[in-house]
């Protein structure tokens, strides 16, 4: 008889373990003695002794709850606003202003990431889905879960296009400045990139670099500069934070899948 | 009095914090009123677990006792999976109730709050207008 307790065990026990990606411990991750990991770890080092930047993030959580707490998913300020920690916001060009507050006006109703374009690679700094950085020596790839969608930073000397196909994430290269990535970019699309919620516009002018520096095990700070001069009086530079996930795996966030939304966003 | 007063101001605090009005695949008041507050009480006909919200359908009697079907969006499935729901905890059939706010567009679609399980267990949406669901 004590069979049929072990057979149940076994029938049940691959759909157990395949529930377990959500919950899947990585491996290599400096854990205090109750198995938690240490996040105050030092920085790991890959192979060839650069920092080790690979691993699941995710953006800060630094909004604000309600009054009634904060059941739900927390997202990033920056988010909302890419300005929000700078004096006086983004600086931004006129029509750009315009632009802003018409676009903030309708409550962010004509966000592409809302009709399930790409967010472009400021947007994922902070759009609370997963990314997975991927590194080896002359490549870092990053893997996100929203849209399904990838990036490559090419370390390998290359440099940037001179006449590029605009795109959503345009083209990036970089290089390690001591312990920190330094990554620049540009060949942007002239439209439909927005920065964050508010629809900071961001055009085909448009250089991007970015400074990664994974601070300790647990967090890596991510230097953005943005310079557009179509559609920004200057240069602007903004700090954001990821956090590591160490317990889990990437999920789709396949958009598409059914996107009802779209005609029942009306704004106002 | 105070108390009146207590909860009045502890209301607006409320109404205040929510007019930030965000969720990440759209903004929560694109779509959703905060000043139309709903609780609905049914059986589940439909639930569908796709991005970029899970949406699922239930059949609501009004004081007449007519039969309404409505619509209940949440959050993406990677958030909800990740805040502690499982795709059996709701099933067609179920008795629920759900906590949310009325679309905009005045249909029978509101988003889902707090969804009140058949055992009692109370989970979060992830669709709350000012800690957004993905």
């Amino acid at each position: 008889m004590r069979t049929v307790p072990l057979l149940a065990t076994l029938l049940l026990a691959p759909a157990s373990l395949a529930a377990q990606w959500l919950n899947h411990p990585a491996a290599g991750v400096p854990r205090h003695a109750d198995g938690s990991p240490n996040l105050n770890a030092p920085a790991p080092r890959a192979a060839d002794g650069k920092p080790d930047l690979a691993g699941i993030w995710r953006p800060e959580r630094n909004q604000k709850c309600p009054a009634d707490g904060c059941p739900d998913n927390q997202m990033s300020e920056q988010f909302l606003d890419l300005g929000w920690g700078l004096r006086g916001g983004l600086p931004y060009q006129p029509w750009a202003a315009a632009l802003v507050k018409q676009r903030s006006e309708q409550s962010g109703t004509n966000d592409p990431t809302s009709h399930c374009f790409p967010g472009g690679i400021v947007r994922l700094h902070t759009y609370p889905t997963f990314n997975k950085i991927i590194q080896t020596p002359g490549l870092i790839v990053i893997l996100s879960e929203r849209e399904v969608t990838y990036r490559q930073i090419f370390l390998d000397g290359r440099p940037l296009p001179t006449d590029p196909l605009p795109t959503w994430k345009g083209y990036s290269v970089g290089h390690w400045d001591g312990d920190t990535l330094l990554v620049e970019s540009s060949g942007f699309r002239n439209d439909g990139i927005w920065l964050d919620r508010k629809g900071s516009p961001l055009t085909d002018a448009a250089t991007i670099t970015e400074r990664f520096r994974r601070v300790n095990y647990g967090r890596m700070e991510v230097q953005v500069t943005v310079n557009d001069p179509k559609a920004y009086t200057a240069p602007f530079t903004v700090v954001l934070n990821e956090f590591i996930e160490t317990e889990t795996e990437l999920m789709d966030f396949v958009c598409l899948e059914i996107n009802k939304d779209a005609p029942e966003l009306i704004g106002k | 009095m105070a108390r009146v007063l207590r909860c009045f101001l502890a209301t607006a605090l409320v109404a205040l914090l929510w007019t930030a009005s965000i969720r990440a695949h759209h903004a929560f008041a694109a779509e959703y009123d905060v000043k139309k507050p709903v609780t609905l009480s049914g059986r589940l006909t439909k639930i569908e677990w796709t991005n970029p919200h899970v949406r699922f359908y239930m059949n609501v009697k009004d004081e007449t006792g007519r039969i309404t079907e409505w619509e209940f969006t949440m959050g993406a499935v990677n958030g909800l999976l990740r805040r502690g729901w499982k795709t059996s905890m709701l099933k067609p059939d179920d008795s629920v109730t759900v906590d949310g706010y009325l679309a905009r567009d005045g249909s029978h679609l509101a988003n889902a709050r707090v969804v009140t399980l058949s055992d009692g267990r109370k989970m979060s949406g992830g669709t709350m207008p000012d800690a957004p669901g993905n």
